[in-house]
């Protein structure tokens, strides 16, 4: 065992979730054999939580749930209690993006993470009341999690003045109904709030009006079980792994045609190439057979195989590449694969998942994958795939939230690497339509 | 106040707006025109068709317009390439799932959908799938759906819930598969629903009464005035050769913003039914139709030897001020009765006491100036539900309303503070549990039910109690007078302010019924349709009945005479706060049927005693001379009147305030004559209703 992380390896000591593989004790005396929570908690408490935002944007850490906004400078945006309205922090747990399922292993195999994330968070927003807002497929999780908080609670982790430093924070969780456009934030709230799950209109932010019009910030579960963490082990600890403003280690989940799909917790800025082969054991098939990846979740646009040889798996690397990390939900298509297939699926996945508001979204995901499906076989003209593209400019960017940018992008990208692929389809079918 | 004004510039245009208004509200200063769906004045603000997207400067991507707040020096473009291709865009996206087919669509012709997609769409669509079709929904008898249309901007929805209060609209499924609808199929129990089909921008939501009845072009628009409660709904009476094809609300900030009741917007069938067209006399128990002059010839002989002290005269609840002013000068002068009175239901105020006494002080804009109600025997929803939509919206802010009286749901949270008078003490001891609501609250409103309260046989006890209340809770003050009487009937604050009443020794209503059971009335003129709280008005030897309609109690008499209704005729209408307002005639009388007040004038002529008016011009100069309060100088404002109530000594009795409505489809005789009002009625949970169509032959 290598007693330093390297690029592409972490050691244990350096893992934030050292339980991910579920292999130890979830509870709460197995995390704090692995260092949580402890005296140390306890001086994070004592500290102004000033200060704790301070080093958390001196850490630079982004958000993991996939937009990778600056966790300290969202965290700043809050104003402090001011004795009227209540700050609220707002776990999103809604883990809806195809291709992700970090949340999940975090929820059942190392709730106290997350638990003791919300208490620092809590404490550091000024706020005495968390939720988390996990999603309805996940009832176990919720189940493990809610004995996670029942734990923490018997502890004197939870409640009122924990560990005596007067911090008072309480946590409840709650259960979406299976919506994906519910872990867009605000639509997360207005589900939270008890109403049809649908994005709010910005401004106002919900840092100003947020969960039943208090000040509010919605962190990825990631997010806020990193913290700690990033608190305990310093700024500096954290700043080694990863490229400048990318820093920290990050759940990697690499799914489809690998030899080995799996969720793990790697230095930000690792190789795509790097996480395939070593800790997937590979494409199936070898690396030559790659077809195509999808780098951070559906709704980032896939990279070909000589992008997917280069490029570093953080933020600012992708985004270059006109992609994004996303979720860091890396699927993988080797040449077995039907991407046309695929894609299609996924644009049907948007317009099952849109949730009606805007014009564009609604009317247009639908026509999008119309056309996706026509196409896939081949029914339709050359000229339609610009169509395509064309309709797809005009849903993206149009919208109140990212939903439709989110569902416009794997298309667009498909067609800027496989319009060969559709030309083809399309001049057989007419082939065999000349024929009969 | 110049330091919260916020200068920026749109398509290079300078302009200046208060701080937190957003970019359409700065471009509809300049009158540059944003085409937008969702977004509506009165309502939240959803920002979901997408239609309103402009650039600013600097910006990543374009920015609805009607939510984007405005910041100095912001730079807004709304011509330029992209937002035309962005409004292009969404136009396609509308017009893919909406139906082509405007040919048999009631909204054609007054269509967002059409108007914006002529100026900002394109001739052409490269959709080339299905299009989506949704099943209609069957939501009562005044809205006819066909939902394939529905372009889900919600504006119905926001409507009901914000405004009307019910929150039965709503819209479920994701996507392409959103649904507008009731959740479960139900006929919407709201008085305001009829809104809904004029916020709607397609044709979704259109009238079920109108439906395939006309089209927008071929209609005269005709001003007028609402009479179906006392609010004065200014009113747009569209008619087509003489009949009135439909009624919609005209905006009017201060009276009924652009709302009305679905009494006034859908009971204009009733113009048109059971009408009274020509005059009847009875003979032998039986209805002959006669001519005008030999209706004269009959009243002259009915008159002959009878001494004027037992004739009588009523006035109805719907009657225009020339009208009440021509029937009162009719009476008195020529006939030289002083039994005569416009308060049919015994109200027991008049105009000695002060017009304050008698209206709403606080004017309906005002009561959004109230951080507290009181009402005593009133139900707002029913009786003016466009001032419980002025009380909601401060209830929505925390004010809290107390009632007094019968328990009703008025859509907002109210108080059930008691039944009877005796409540009010507890409200103004501060200690009292009751009292605390009211307790550091500067601007309380008390609405007094006319019908209920102040048509008991205590009733000027019962006023004397509440102003003695409001004069403890200092409700009626120099800058701010909270006292308001609410009423119910379009004619009666006219009648009020007119002195339609008995002058010295006269019979008022009650009196008069009393001596018609008694005998001791020869004739009895009764001038419309009134609400007698079910006393009867037979008993007279002759009996001389004017009106619209052939009610129950027009046949009673032995004389009917056709008279205009309100779309029939000019006139001037007072409502519940004193404002005077003008109506005009969008049809003609039907048949024989004439103006009122021309009746009148033709009949003192019979009497040899001319009216001293020959125009309507004539009567209104008259008037307004003898009524300053009615000058031209002062239509369409709010006046201020003074209370000079008396303090009388009689005792108030606590017995409990009844029900102030019995079916708010029905309260009028061109309410009951609407086979559309007696279903909504019957929708309502009101008995099955059979309006009366039988012909008097």
């Amino acid at each position: 065992m290598a007693s330093k992380s390297t690029a592409t390896h972490l050691i244990r000591a350096d893992k934030v979730f050292q339980n991910l593989d579920g292999a130890e004790d979830w509870g709460i005396k197995g995390y704090e054999k692995r260092g949580g929570y402890g005296k140390e908690l306890k001086k994070i408490l004592k500290t102004d939580p000033k200060d704790i935002i301070e080093l958390v944007k001196a850490s630079g850490q982004r958000g993991r749930g996939g937009a990778g906004f600056p966790t300290g400078l969202k965290w700043s945006f809050m104003p402090r209690p001011d004795g009227v309205r209540p700050n609220y922090l707002v776990c999103n747990a809604d883990e809806g993006e195809p291709g992700t399922c970090k949340d999940r292993d975090i929820l059942r195999f190392d709730p106290h993470t997350l638990v003791e994330g919300m208490i620092v968070g809590c404490h550091a927003l000024g706020a005495e009341t968390g939720y988390i807002y996990v999603r309805g497929e996940y009832y176990d999780e919720t189940s493990r999690l809610q004995q996670a908080i029942d734990e923490a609670y018997e502890a004197g982790l939870l409640g009122k003045n924990i560990m005596g430093t007067g911090v008072n924070v309480d946590v409840y969780t709650h259960l979406g109904a299976g919506a994906y456009i519910c872990g867009e934030e605000t639509a997360l709230l207005e589900s939270l709030e008890g109403k049809k799950g649908q994005p709010r209109l910005k401004p106002p932010f919900p840092a100003q009006f947020g969960l039943y019009g208090c000040p509010t910030t919605i962190n990825n579960v990631e997010t806020i079980a990193q913290i700690p963490s990033i608190l305990k082990r310093g700024v500096d600890w954290w700043t080694q792994f990863g490229r400048p403003n990318n820093h920290g280690t990050k759940i990697f989940c690499i799914s489809g045609a690998v030899n080995k799909p799996c969720n793990i917790e790697a230095p930000m800025s690792i190789s795509l190439k790097d996480l395939i082969e070593e800790h997937c054991d590979g494409v199936m098939g070898g690396w030559d057979n790659l077809q195509a990846i999808i780098p951070g979740g559906s709704s980032t646009p896939m990279l070909n195989p000589e992008q997917s040889g280069e490029v570093l798996m953080d933020f600012d690397a992708l985004r270059e590449l006109g992609t994004g990390l996303g979720t860091a939900g890396v699927i993988v298509m080797n040449k077995e694969v039907d991407v046309l297939d695929v894609m299609t699926r996924i644009s049907g996945f948007y317009k099952h998942e849109s949730c009606g508001q805007c014009t564009p979204c609604r009317e247009g995901v639908g026509w999008v994958y119309r056309l996706m499906e026509r196409l896939r076989d081949g029914n339709g003209t050359v000229e339609e795939l610009d169509q395509l593209f064309d309709v797809t400019k005009r849903i993206e960017g149009r919208t109140i939230c990212a939903f439709a940018d989110g569902a416009m992008w794997p298309v667009q990208g498909t067609l800027k690497h496989f319009r060969g692929e559709f030309e083809k389809r399309i001049e057989a079918q007419s082939k065999k339509q000349g024929a009969a | 106040m110049s330091d919260n004004l916020i200068n920026l510039t749109i398509d290079g245009h300078e302009v200046s707006v208060p701080q937190g208004s957003t970019i359409m509200k700065a471009a509809e200063k300049l009158s540059i025109e944003i085409p937008h769906f969702c977004y509506h004045e009165r309502l939240s603000v959803a920002g979901n068709c997408r239609m309103c997207l402009v650039n600013i400067e600097g910006a990543p991507k374009p920015v609805t317009s009607c939510s984007w707040p405005v910041s100095e020096g912001m730079k807004v473009t709304t011509a330029c390439e992209e937002t035309k291709e962005a409004r292009k865009g969404v136009m396609e996206f509308l017009l893919i799932n909406h139906p082509l087919d405007c040919p048999i669509c009631d909204q054609a012709g007054e269509c967002d959908l059409q108007d914006v997609a002529v100026s900002y769409g394109s001739d052409r669509s490269h959709y080339c799938e299905s299009k989506r079709s949704v099943d209609d929904l069957e939501i009562g008898s005044k809205i006819k759906t066909v939902m394939t249309r529905c372009i889900h901007c919600t504006r119905c929805i926001r409507f009901a819930t914000e405004v009307a209060g019910v929150e039965e609209m709503g819209a479920t499924g994701r996507g392409e598969n959103m649904r507008v609808g009731t959740y479960v199929e139900q006929a919407l129990q709201s008085e305001l629903a009829g809104n809904m089909i004029d916020l709607c921008p397609v044709g979704a939501l259109t009238s079920k009464p109108y439906a395939f009845t006309a089209r927008p072009w071929e209609l005269v628009r005709t001003p007028s005035i609402d009479v179906m409660d006392a609010v004065g709904t200014n009113i747009r009476v569209d008619s087509r050769a003489d009949e009135v094809m439909r009624i919609v609300p005209r905006e009017n900030a201060e009276v009924n913003e652009e709302w009305m009741s679905d009494t006034a917007r859908f009971s204009y069938d009733g113009l048109a039914r059971n009408r009274l067209t020509t005059p009847m006399h009875k003979v032998s128990g039986k209805w002959k139709s006669i001519t005008w002059p030999k209706a004269f010839e009959v009243i002259a002989k009915a008159h002959k030897g009878v001494d004027a002290d037992r004739i009588a005269g009523l006035a109805g609840d719907i009657h225009s001020l020339e009208d009440l002013y021509a029937f009162n000068d009719f009476m008195k002068d020529v006939i030289g009765t002083d039994n005569v009175d416009g308060r049919m239901d015994g109200y027991a105020l008049n105009r000695e006491d002060g017009l304050g006494a008698s209206l709403m002080n606080t004017g309906i804009a005002g009561l959004e100036d109230a951080d507290a109600f009181v009402l005593i025997g009133t139900n707002p929803r029913h009786e003016a539900p466009l001032v419980n939509t002025r009380i909601r919206k401060q209830a929505l802010k925390g004010a809290p309303v107390l009632m007094v009286g019968e328990d009703a749901d008025l859509t907002y949270t109210s108080t059930h503070a008691g039944t009877d008078i005796k409540t009010l003490e507890t409200l103004a001891k501060p200690t009292t549990k009751l009292g605390k609501l009211l307790k550091g609250k500067e601007n309380i409103a008390v609405i007094v039910g006319a019908k209920t309260v102040l048509t008991r046989a205590d009733a000027r006890a019962q006023i004397r109690e509440i102003l003695s209340f409001c004069e403890k809770m200092n409700v009626a003050r120099k800058d701010w007078n909270g006292f308001n009487v609410l009423h119910q009937q379009a004619g009666r604050a006219g009648a009020l302010a007119l002195g339609v009443t008995p002058e010295d020794s006269g019979m008022d209503a009650t009196a008069i019924y009393k001596a018609l059971k008694g005998g001791k009335i020869d004739v009895l003129w009764q001038f419309g349709e009134g609400d007698t709280s079910n006393k009867s008005l037979s008993g007279a030897k002759f009996s001389v009945y004017m009106g619209t309609h052939k009610t129950d109690t027009a046949k009673e008499a032995n004389l009917m005479l056709p008279l205009a209704a309100y779309t029939e005729k000019d006139g001037l209408w007072m409502n519940t706060e004193g404002r005077v307002q003008e109506a005009k005639a969008a049809a003609k009388p039907p048949l024989n049927a004439k103006e009122d007040w021309k009746v009148f004038r033709a009949l003192s002529d019979v009497f040899k005693s001319t009216l001293p008016f020959n125009t309507l011009k004539a009567l209104r100069e008259n008037m307004m001379e003898d009524w300053p309060i009615l000058s031209e100088e002062y239509w369409g404002t709010k006046q201020e009147f003074d209370i000079a109530f008396k303090v009388g000594k009689a005792t108030v009795t606590d017995t409990a305030y009844t029900a102030p409505v019995d079916s708010f489809y029905l309260s009028n005789e061109i309410l009951r004559a609407s086979p559309v009002m007696a279903e909504c009625a019957a929708e309502n949970g009101a008995a099955k209703f059979k309006p009366n169509m039988k012909k008097v032959s």
